[in-house]
């Protein structure tokens, strides 16, 4: 079962990077210098240092560009990244997703799969890997970030068409169900270097 | 006798009733059973392995601490994302809160000042941001977390059991209104009063809070400390104009709070400072959102006039260090200019150029009441500016030693003086 994960994993890693590279042309030299101002929550390689933060490393390119220009904007809001996304230029979002999105995940799922959240394996899989370019990685977020979001949702404090409606059908147990499915899953980022 | 009586009624049911109830997914939340001493069928905790690689490396770190001269820094036990502590008033146990769902228990049995076990606390509930534990005199342990706070007694004796007794002081929800719940300035801490009452800090979730949410956050006590009987009832506001205060404790002498507080991010490098505050009286204000920290105007308030009797902070500390947890130390073992003067921890900054913070501090207060701030221990940020670890609360063991919690390295560690 593990390794068959493992194999599906491969496909998604592939994938990611197809992706980052269509969308966003990001210098990965230039993101991790910029990562400095990252590091301290996310990690250089993208693995939470602060359980407020998510893991970053090995997201889709395109998923880290999408909201850091939200919280830009204002469409998206936080206390920490607002402050922090307000003076970046696109280029520099494109380098910090390009550096991000490139770290390798691996995770380890312990449960049963068949016991997956059914309304979350189409985008994030049944294992919390991305499993198209919209949609972030879950495996190993905390049970409390995953709820935080999904209510965000519910509320309407973040917006996007395929999430809003999912939030709004879920009651506190099925964000709950949800939030511990991810939560359980083991992740290991490891960081890869730009490529010289 | 009260006491007595409910430990040895939850003692037979929880020892008689064990399994007895088969774990329903269908019931979201043990507390109903709980506090009918119930059992909840939950029988298994998670034990955190300690020594081994992990705590060798935390060693590693200690070993390069600054310290004055006659204290040492040892691993007292490894404890993941440690956050706020409660130590139990008959030294049995130290309750370690976290910023996720867990509670961790830590006792060193053999008394060797080393913890030999951690382990979660109250397995069958389910906690969010248990960030803040806190113990009355006569043993009740208070749990503030996100939106709710639970009540504990006895729970020195209880927690060696997966099923403890657990009742609500307030009530899921009851704490702040739902629609301002968040998860970042949402780590609550409580300690008890010397006047009975517990106090609680509301942290309040924006950078600067907005206008339209200041009638509101007034109301509630967010950004601000509030205060309520032991049973649930007189809850006040005692604090206003906090921005996230994240640590708190009464002068063993004077009894007055003083407390931490994070200013406002994004103004730049050097403004504005950190607080630590002493509050004299009931109801006083202290500058949020008017001010930034210290006596800066934050950009967004700039042409308001402030409250007309704002409180300015008794030290203005380093910018963005992010003052936390704090506590007076009362205790025979350190030297005697320690005595009464506050022990803190600075958690270190998270966006500024070149890192600060991340030390543990003490203040000494003269018998003026003047207030001076110095670094006690330092040296968890590296030469390439990484943090080896950053310290979040410190509190005192009863042979006068301190334990300073650190959430990045997940530990607890214990300074000492002499032997």
């Amino acid at each position: 079962m593990k390794s068959s994960i493992l194999i599906a994993l491969g496909g998604v890693l592939l994938a990611g990077s197809a992706f980052s590279q269509e969308l966003v042309s990001g210098d990965r030299m230039a993101g991790r210098k910029l990562a400095g101002i990252c590091r301290t929550c996310h990690g250089l390689e993208g693995k939470a240092r602060i359980p407020i933060a998510p893991m970053i490393g090995g997201e889709p390119a395109s998923y880290i560009a999408a909201q850091l220009t939200a919280f830009r904007s204002g469409e998206r809001e936080h206390e920490m990244m607002s402050v922090v996304a307000k003076s970046l230029t696109d280029t520099q979002i494109a380098d910090l997703a390009a550096w991000y999105s490139g770290h390798k995940v691996t995770v380890t799922l312990k449960a049963d799969p068949t016991k997956a959240p059914e309304l979350c394996v189409a985008c994030h899989g049944v294992d919390g890997l991305h499993q198209i370019p919209e949609a972030p990685n879950l495996a190993g977020e905390n049970t409390v970030y995953i709820e935080t979001q999904i209510k965000a949702f519910r509320a309407g404090k973040r917006h996007n068409d395929i999430m809003t409606p999912i939030a709004e059908e879920l009651d506190d147990a099925g964000l709950q169900q949800a939030a511990d499915w991810y939560a359980a899953i083991e992740i290991a980022i490891e960081l890869v270097p730009p490529s010289p | 006798m009260k006491k007595t009586s409910v430990v040895s009624a939850a003692v037979a049911l929880a020892f008689c009733a064990g399994g007895a109830y088969a774990q329903n997914t269908n019931v979201p939340d043990n507390l109903e059973k709980l506090s009918n001493f119930q059992s909840t069928g939950t029988t298994e905790f998670t034990f955190v392995e300690q020594g081994g690689a992990y705590a060798e490396g935390i060693k590693k770190t200690l070993a390069g601490i600054k310290l004055p001269a006659g204290f040492k820094i040892d691993l007292y036990a490894v404890v993941p994302d440690a956050r706020h502590m409660a130590v139990g008033p008959q030294g049995i146990v130290v309750f370690v809160g976290t910023r996720k769902n867990q509670v961790w228990a830590v006792t060193d049995r053999n008394k060797d000042r080393v913890a030999d076990e951690v382990k979660n606390f109250a397995p069958s509930l389910r906690f969010s941001i248990p960030n803040g534990p806190c113990f009355s005199k006569d043993g009740f342990l208070y749990i503030a977390e996100q939106n709710r706070v639970l009540l504990f007694p006895a729970a020195e004796f209880f927690y060696e059991s997966p099923d403890v007794a657990a009742f609500n002081l307030v009530a899921q929800g009851q704490l702040i209104p739902a629609s301002e719940e968040s998860f970042n300035h949402t780590a609550r801490v409580c300690k008890i009063g010397p006047d009975g009452k517990i106090y609680i800090s509301l942290g309040q979730p924006f950078n600067v809070a907005p206008p339209e949410k200041l009638e509101l956050n007034r109301k509630w006590g967010v950004g601000g400390m509030i205060r309520l009987n032991t049973d649930g009832t007189g809850r006040e506001v005692y604090t206003y104009g906090i921005r996230n205060s994240v640590g708190h404790d009464f002068h063993p002498v004077t009894g007055e709070l003083w407390f931490t507080d994070n200013q406002v991010d994004g103004m730049g490098d050097d403004i504005p400072p950190g607080e630590l505050n002493h509050q004299t009286k009931a109801g006083q204000h202290f500058g949020h959102p008017w001010y930034g920290g210290g006596k800066i105007r934050t950009a967004e308030y700039a042409k308001e006039t402030p409250p007309a009797d704002v409180v300015m902070p008794a030290v203005e500390t380093v910018p963005h260090a992010a003052d936390l947890g704090m506590s007076f130390y009362t205790g025979r073992m350190f030297p005697e200019k320690y005595r009464n003067a506050i022990f803190s921890a600075q958690h270190g900054s998270w966006n500024r150029t070149e890192p600060v913070g991340a030390r543990v501090m003490v203040t000494t207060i003269d018998k003026d009441g003047k207030a001076t701030m110095e670094p006690f221990a330092e040296g968890w940020i590296d030469a390439n500016g990484e943090y080896l670890g950053r310290p979040v609360d410190v509190a005192q063991l009863r042979d006068g030693s301190i334990l300073v919690s650190d959430d990045l390295a997940g530990a607890l560690y214990r300074i000492s003086y002499g032997q």
